[in-house]
């Protein structure tokens, strides 16, 4: 009798303790979830009914599958460029080179700038008249006129870059650091050069860290809001598109919205499922080196 | 010898405090009012705490705690007043014209309790969107879009739509347009404005039957035809249309006056910005209010009463076209320094070209906005 009550008053605690969390989880992701979902399958203002057609109309209208895949290119290069960009960047900031530390804090500057303002100091930076154009101009032969990066595909998937490399970065400079020394040293006391311990030993034992980061990079790229909202120009991913659906008719469009952010979150889920399937077998693979 | 230094330093700081510490409004009167403003946006929110609220302190001991609200939420507030919640509003024509309409306790506002409001035109006083304002409030200031140029570029801006769209060419890839499915109001203004000067009186027409009708198709090809000619890509928001001027890529556009040149000052658009009125119209004129509860406590209101005669006082209203580029609420054009004019039009341009209210549609306004991909290029 005595080990019964101590059982169940042990449950007792344990949920008591779990309340707080579990509230939390329902009240702001499980409600908010739902009735997300509910309205996605609302006809337009009104509070009964299903219907399939906001997920239908956006999907079959061209310009809704234009924008998942625009929404997949910038998220895919800029992770990309990200760590093409980071790991370089990483293994140097690791021999701790002269005013390393300085560099490591502005690896993390463009996550502590909100995006808006970083996006706004960009367009300045990189526009007709800005200190980009303005060098060049000036110092590179051949150049007359102002080489054009704002609105284009290719800037905004550079600004992704700027804003969203970090994930990537510190988590590679993450990974070095925790990587054995002796390893290294004992694959050049085997015999092999540089090169060879950073293409066989570090990369492969890195390569976990590098692609928790790339997921990072890449969840934050596919739901970029501010930045293609105001440096886009014609480019406007789904973030944008859901924004668009509630901020411009009037009465706004909840329905399609949210069918829309169903959509987005499906996809993104989705791909993650896949993305981690390949880390996972990734990571086995350098575990396999190891 | 101690006690009678003490002495004289505790006269000498009470003589000096006495001289820095302004004049109170009146003994036992309250000292600090709260301003509620749903409708300024940063340029007036920066004028408002950089220059009327000290200015405000200085000349009649006042402190002004200045909130920044929202209509809808003010509405609430205002009908169950308590301390801190607005003592007085500062309200677009349209809230105005709700408050009324809805019933929101306010106090009548007169030249009795405001001797400054006799300055300003009846029919300010009368009605606005339409309603009877029933003497609820008094008008703080006037304004208007414009076509704001950039006068290193454009040396001779167009003096009409017409004009402007038969040049087109001449200023292609250099006209602004706001995309028309953008968050901000110009997103849909900068097309009806155009719309209206090529329709004129059709514009009163159903929507059905304006749909339908020869000039307006013509218009709307027009429009679509202009559209080609703007800068590209269009910008996605006020923000970029300011970067577009700043990097010399736009030269003309149909935007907010006021905030434009304030924008000059500041340094966030280029010095050279001018404004221009089409002779069509640029604008419905937008007008700014203020509003008193009438349910705050006696001696709230009439210090409340003092603030707004001061801010309707000739030096108040002044400022706000030599600082603000926004018309005085009262009648005092001839006052105001002949160089303001050299960067905005006068306000009888803006009162002869000014669209009429009924004609900035809300159909209309949701039609452009539901054809809004038409009108990209």
């Amino acid at each position: 009798m005595t080990a019964l009550w101590r059982k169940h008053s042990v449950h007792g605690i344990t949920f008591f303790l779990l309340l707080p969390s579990l509230l939390c989880f329902f009240g702001l992701f499980f409600y908010p979830m739902l009735l997300t979902v509910i309205l996605s399958f609302r006809p337009e203002g009104q509070e009964l009914g299903w219907t399939l057609e906001n997920y239908t109309r956006f999907l079959s209208d061209a310009d809704g599958r234009w924008v998942i895949l625009l929404t997949f290119i910038l998220s895919l290069a800029s992770t990309a460029l990200s760590v093409l960009l980071s790991v370089p960047l990483a293994l140097t900031l690791r021999e701790k080179v002269r005013g390393h530390r300085l560099y490591r804090l502005m690896v993390l500057v463009p996550l502590v700038i909100p995006g808006l303002i970083g996006a706004l100091g960009l367009l300045l930076f990189w526009g007709s008249r800005g200190w980009f154009n303005l060098f060049v101009l000036q110092f590179v032969p051949g150049v007359t006129t102002p080489l054009r990066i704002n609105y284009t595909i290719q800037g905004l998937i550079f600004f992704y870059v700027w804003l969203y490399f970090p994930y990537t970065c510190v988590t590679t400079m993450s990974a070095l650091e925790s990587l054995d020394p002796g390893i290294e040293e004992a694959g050049a006391v085997a015999g092999a050069n540089r090169w060879q311990v950073l293409r066989h030993i570090v990369l492969p034992l890195i390569t976990p860290g590098i692609l928790a980061g790339s997921v990072l990079t890449f969840m934050a790229a596919f739901g970029a809001f501010s930045v293609p909202l105001i440096a886009g120009g014609d480019y406007r991913p789904l973030a944008v598109e859901i924004y668009k659906q509630i901020s411009i008719p009037i009465p706004a469009r909840w329905s399609a919205a949210s069918a829309i952010a169903m959509v987005m979150g499906v996809l993104q889920v989705a791909f993650l499922a896949v993305y981690m399937r390949i880390a996972r077998r990734a990571g086995g693979n350098a575990g396999g080196v190891r | 010898m101690r006690m009678r230094s003490w002495a004289t330093t505790a006269f000498l700081v009470m003589v000096g405090v006495a001289l820095v510490a302004p004049v109170p409004v009146t003994a036992g009167m309250p000292t600090e009012l709260v301003v509620a403003d749903s409708m300024s946006g940063a340029n007036f929110q920066t004028y408002w705490q950089k220059t009327v609220i000290p200015a405000v302190k200085q000349v009649l001991g006042v402190n002004l705690r200045y909130l920044v609200t929202s209509d809808a939420e003010q509405i609430q507030k205002t009908k169950a007043w308590r301390p801190g919640q607005g003592d007085f509003h500062i309200l677009f024509a349209k809230s105005i014209a709700t408050w009324v309409k809805s019933g929101v306790p306010l106090e009548t506002l007169n030249t009795t309790n405001v001797p400054n409001s006799a300055k300003i035109l009846p029919e300010f006083l009368k009605s606005d969107e339409g309603v009877d304002l029933q003497g609820k409030a008094l008008l703080y200031w006037r304004t208007s879009y414009a076509l704001i140029h950039n006068s290193q570029y454009v040396k001779n801006p167009p003096k009409s739509w017409h004009e402007f769209y038969d040049r087109r060419a001449e200023f292609k890839g250099h006209i602004g347009l706001i995309r028309p499915d953008a968050k901000s109001s110009s997103a849909w203004r900068q097309r009806l404005v155009f719309l209206h000067a090529f329709l004129k009186d059709k514009m009163t027409l159903p929507i059905e039957q304006l749909e339908k009708d020869a000039a307006f198709q013509d218009a709307w090809n027009k429009l679509k035809d202009f559209t080609k000619y703007a800068k590209a890509p269009l910008a996605s928001e006020p923000v970029n249309l300011f970067e577009d001027f700043n990097s010399g890529d736009t030269h003309i556009a149909l935007y907010a006056q006021d905030y434009s040149l304030w924008s000059a000052r500041q340094g966030t658009m280029p010095p050279t910005i001018r404004a221009t009125y089409p002779e069509e119209g640029a604008d419905e004129i937008g007008t700014g209010y203020f509003a008193v509860p009438a349910n705050i406590p006696p001696e709230y209101k009439e210090v409340a009463f003092k603030v707004l005669n001061y801010l309707l006082s000739d030096d108040q209203q002044i400022r706000l076209i030599t600082t603000m580029w926004q018309y005085p609420g009262t009648e005092i054009t001839d006052q105001v320094p002949p160089i303001a004019w050299e960067m905005v039009p006068k306000l009888d341009v803006l009162t002869k070209t000014a669209i009429p209210r009924d004609r900035i549609r809300k159909d209309m306004i949701d039609y452009i906005k539901g054809h809004a991909k038409e009108l990209l290029p």
